[in-house]
């Protein structure tokens, strides 16, 4: 479904992503297990399209040039240069770093500024659906989204990736800030969208231990590299990514 | 083999940021020659200059000066549309004491640019805690309201202004003075900006919730970068107040607002030094321009759109990244 190849990303003359490759498969959940600055949100920016508008910007204000080699194939057609509202529309959506919601606006309207691409009984069906994968959120509706706490901001930034009615979701670090608890209601309901209507996850994390259990196949990423990769179970029993990754 | 553009400091850039400077003249000159060539320029330009010319570097520092002031408030998170306000205050302030006590310029002008700084700093108090488009609406609305209260009320001559002021000694004196002044606030006030102080102003506009965390009164704050951009302000509408020898209404005209703006955007907001550059080339312009006479604001806009839209950084950023970095072409390994 998705396939990078050999993707190199410099921000001026640090280099991000070093001639990374990877693939997810229709139907999976592929985890992405790196630690800090190991390139994991530039990958997502990447493969989102994101990057291309944050180059022009910088461009713009004389900032950091920001240099991408290599290609992304999606459903066997090149995308590197599409631009990301246009991969939107293809069903590739993004939920970003550190819960990408609108503060000043409530839970419904969150939803209803994702939607604005789908038929309302759209909209409608897939708010219930996100309901159902997270009940907390109903009693929630008409709070402004600001003044939600962290695990429910980042429910609401997983639901409002979920009205988009993407085809492949990029999860970026979902369990970003969550306890225990709340990342194991975030982990099975990441399942549970992936069993229910089989929508394609890539998600990216730092901690190695929540993550391997729930996914097919998973790769670290260091520096810029992929170092390791293989099916949840054989990476949970690796001696390296237990010392490196777990967080005992 | 792929490519791409790196972008690296000059080895004199390197070289000269610490004691191996005085090494080489060459490290010595490339230090020296971006502070040198504001000061001599601005100390030869009123000899080079003719009568006219002389008139408009007059107004090109006072509005070198009105776009430091802004740039210095922007700085603070305090975006303002209402250099009037600062410029027309500290122009009465001037005007009165020299009107009704006949007070010499030389004390005028130095206690309205603290009075002036005092009073706008007064009048925006209530404001302080707004931010963004809400403190933008504010410092707008208030020269509009003093015009109309100077007008209904007529005091301070009302509609025709307080005409007859003493007119500073000599233009020598006069030209002199201001581009003292506009060279030392330039400097100053760039040291300041640089300082632990002003890294204090910039993180207020940056994230001002981080700087009370780290027990700073933001407020209080905030008060003193308003009074210092105030006082800017305040001195450049005094000091024209005496060249003008009048002072009214128009000193609150929209002008005084909404250049130094464009001059502060076109030259690179954040270094008081692309305020000024762009003050230096705005306003000749505008000069310049006369000659076609109602097309003069088509073109100017025209050229401030274009500016912003292919040179956002500003010239000043532009030219001090090329001043000291360079770039070249090296291969992508793998």
């Amino acid at each position: 479904m998705l396939e990078v190849n050999n993707l190199m990303v410099f921000f001026e003359n640090a280099l991000a992503l070093n001639g990374l490759s990877l693939e997810v498969r229709e139907g999976e959940i592929v985890g992405l297990i790196g630690s800090n600055s190991a390139g994991k949100t530039t990958l997502m920016n990447t493969v989102s399209g994101l990057i291309i508008d944050m180059k022009i910007k910088e461009m713009r204000k004389g900032g950091q040039r920001i240099t991408v080699y290599g290609n992304i194939i999606y459903d066997g057609e090149d995308i590197t240069e599409t631009a990301p509202n246009q991969r939107v529309k293809k069903g590739i959506v993004l939920s970003r770093e550190r819960h990408p919601i609108f503060p000043e606006s409530s839970v419904m309207e969150n939803f209803k500024i994702a939607g604005y691409l789908r038929s309302k009984t759209e909209v409608r069906e897939t708010m219930d659906f996100v309901f159902t994968l997270f009940p907390p959120l109903v009693k929630l509706k008409n709070r402004k989204a600001g003044f939600l706490s962290g695990g429910e901001q980042q429910m609401l930034a997983i639901g409002r990736a979920m009205v988009v009615r993407p085809k492949l979701l990029l999860l970026d670090e979902p369990l970003l800030g969550l306890s225990p608890l709340m990342q194991k209601a975030v982990v099975d309901a990441i399942v549970n969208l992936n069993r229910e209507s089989g929508i394609t996850v890539l998600l990216s994390e730092q901690f190695a231990r929540p993550v391997l259990p729930m996914v097919d196949r998973a790769y670290v990423v260091e520096n810029g590299m992929l170092t390791l990769s293989g099916t949840g179970p054989e990476l949970m029993n690796n001696p390296e990514i237990k010392a490196a990754y777990f967080g005992v | 083999m792929k490519k791409r553009k790196e972008r690296i400091d000059r080895g004199i850039k390197v070289r000269s940021t610490d004691i191996f400077a005085l090494s080489s003249w060459r490290e010595m000159i490339y230090l020296a020659l971006p502070r040198l060539l504001p000061i001599v320029g601005c100390l030869m330009l009123p000899i080079v200059l003719g009568v006219y010319w002389q008139k408009v570097l007059l107004s090109v520092a006072v509005f070198a000066l009105l776009a430091i002031s802004w740039d210095i408030l922007a700085q603070t998170g305090m975006v303002s549309l209402g250099q009037a306000l600062f410029f027309g205050v500290g122009a009465y302030c001037a005007g009165v004491l020299n009107h009704y006590w006949g007070v010499s310029p030389f004390i005028t002008i130095p206690v309205a640019a603290i009075a002036g700084g005092l009073i706008c700093t007064l009048f925006l108090l209530p404001v302080l805690r707004l931010r963004g488009i809400y403190f933008s609406m504010v410092t707008l609305i208030i020269p509009i309201m003093l015009v109309r209260i100077i007008e209904a009320t007529k005091i301070f001559g009302g509609t025709e202004g307080l005409s007859g002021m003493t007119p500073l000694p000599s233009k020598w004196v006069e030209i002199y003075l201001i581009m003292g002044v506009l060279l030392t606030v330039l400097f100053c006030f760039r040291r300041m900006l640089d300082s632990d102080y002003g890294l204090v102003l910039k993180g207020i506009s940056d994230n001002d919730r981080s700087v009370i965390n780290a027990g700073i009164n933001i407020y209080w704050f905030k008060v003193q970068s308003l009074f210092i951009a105030g006082s800017i302000g305040a001195f450049s509408g005094a000091f024209m107040t005496h060249v003008y020898m009048f002072v009214g209404m128009p000193v609150f005209v929209l002008d005084y607002s909404i250049l130094p703006i464009a001059a502060a955007v076109v030259g690179g907001p954040g270094t008081l030094a692309g305020a000024t550059l762009g003050a230096f080339l705005l306003v000749p312009m505008s000069e310049a321009l006369r000659g076609f006479g109602g097309l003069r604001i088509v073109l100017y806009g025209v050229f401030l759109v274009v500016f912003i839209v292919a040179l956002p950084e500003g010239i000043f950023h532009y030219i001090q990244r090329k001043y000291h970095q360079f770039e070249r072409w090296v291969e992508v390994e793998k």
